[in-house]
């Protein structure tokens, strides 16, 4: 497929339905007028790096594709939470994370023989609508901030055309905050078990197997963590996210969903009211295994681990091209070869 | 220089609005010759109104569904294109936009010359 038809698709997953063959076609003539322009001017087919020049003026297929859709809708209580320009692509994702975590619910519900109640649904589906618009009204602020350079990233490029962008240094910034406190909190629970045990920690202690799924999980999110940090420094080292989000998540996954099979928690040595301490510790049990731990968490990490597998094929693509010895342009291959 | 960067700034986001307001008017006047995208935008661009590709086409779509303009596609050197023009309700809408941005341009002379 030719980048420019990566493009085209890409922006046209974001276009209203009715008038989706039109717009592409439309934009798929003007691209290829400007591709064919410089082509002439330089006197010898684009590279790759030149024709990602002109895509990047066109600007982020989704960006792209939503103002098709603007209807300059915001969402505004008292003061404005999220803009005109970040709402399209809120209802869009709201809508996506709602349809997956409706498919998730109802997997974990067939998988626990519960039966399908509309509080299952509901209360989960609560929490997503706040997550969801609290990270864009974050988003928002931000954008107030890093303005122009917030506006030229590119949120979901496509998997043909990410090794030719640098990722942007906020976006691992932000990563690596958000995943150095969720390692940061990691390291402390074995010093402070109330991080996830709350108030029944002095009644419960961790069994062997929690312990022995500590370091593979730490390990995890040091992956995660440390793949942010070195593309704040590197941002053109593109091809890492993909690869390390793919063995974080991959690697996550597997060892999340053996890890809620057993009895993280048991009665503490020493507690005068043993049998009202193995209680609370079979509910303890129950709510990570079905909650903090449950299946939409390896679920969620299978998900994403595909999906970051997927973006790397173009880069093994290019890479085992280059050990055949095919032409390639250095840039595309940065700090990989 | 805070303050330098500041101004600057607001005088780039003051400047996108005034060519804004006179994009719609531009790309209407345009429009009087048939063209499709590409070379409508070259001729703003040649003319000193350069307009972003992302900007230009759904501008075209709302004008379109406006009653502005007409389009139609053709078959050119081999390519498929869509070529716009004014409808004849764009075209009486532009005299009077025309009309509109003439009394303006005379408001601000007299104030720039009583200033």
């Amino acid at each position: 497929m030719e980048l420019v038809d990566s493009y085209l698709k890409a922006v046209r997953r974001y276009l209203p339905r009715a008038q989706r063959n039109d717009i592409v076609a439309e934009l798929s003539e003007d691209l290829r007028a400007q591709l064919d322009a410089r082509q002439r001017e330089l006197g010898r087919p684009l590279s790759d790096a030149e024709q990602m020049v002109i895509f990047k003026r066109q600007g982020d297929p989704m960006a792209v594709a939503l103002r098709y859709r603007s209807t300059g809708r915001s969402l505004t209580v008292g003061w404005e939470l999220i803009g005109p320009e970040l709402f399209p692509a809120y209802l869009i994702l709201l809508s996506c994370n709602l349809a997956l975590a409706a498919i998730v619910i109802a997997i974990v519900l067939l998988l626990g023989h519960v039966p399908f109640t509309l509080k299952a649904f509901l209360i989960p589906m609560l929490i997503e609508i706040v997550l969801v618009t609290l990270v864009f009204m974050l988003l928002n602020l931000l954008r107030g901030f890093l303005g122009r350079r917030m506006s030229e990233s590119w949120m979901w490029p496509p998997a043909e055309l990410a090794h030719l962008l640098p990722l942007p240094r906020w976006y691992s910034a932000t990563g690596f905050v958000a995943c150095g406190l969720l390692t940061l909190w990691w390291l402390l629970i074995p010093h402070f078990p109330r991080l996830v045990l709350g108030a029944a920690a002095p009644e419960l202690k961790f069994t062997p197997d929690w312990h022995r799924y500590y370091i593979p999980i730490l390990a995890v999110m040091l992956v995660g963590a440390g793949q942010r940090a070195v593309n704040v420094v590197r941002p053109d080292w593109n091809w890492l996210l993909p690869m390390g989000r793919f063995v974080a998540d991959g690697a996550g996954a597997i060892v999340m969903f053996f890890f809620r099979m057993h009895a993280l928690v048991a009665a503490a040595d020493g507690v005068v009211n043993v049998e009202h301490a193995a209680q609370v510790a079979r509910v303890v049990n129950q709510q990570l295994a079905w909650g903090l731990f449950g299946p939409w968490l390896w679920l969620y990490l299978a998900i994403t681990g595909l999906v970051y597998g997927r973006y790397c094929l173009p880069y093994l693509r290019r890479y085992l091209r280059a050990q055949r010895g095919g032409v390639h342009s250095k840039h595309e291959l940065n700090g990989l070869i | 220089m805070a303050n330098g960067s500041a101004s600057s700034e607001v005088l780039e986001n003051l400047k996108l609005e005034l060519r804004r307001g006179c994009l719609i008017v531009a790309v209407l006047a345009q429009l009087r010759i048939e063209q499709y995208g590409y070379t409508l935008r070259k001729a703003l661009a040649d003319d000193g109104l350069a307009i972003d590709e992302g900007t230009l086409y759904p501008l075209l779509r709302r004008l379109e569904t406006q009653g502005l303009l007409v389009s139609q596609w053709r078959e050119e050197d081999k390519r498929n294109k869509r070529f716009y023009r004014l409808s004849p309700e764009g075209e009486t809408i532009l005299k009077q936009l025309l009309g509109e941005w003439e009394s303006i341009n005379a408001s601000l002379g007299r104030i720039l010359q009583e200033a």
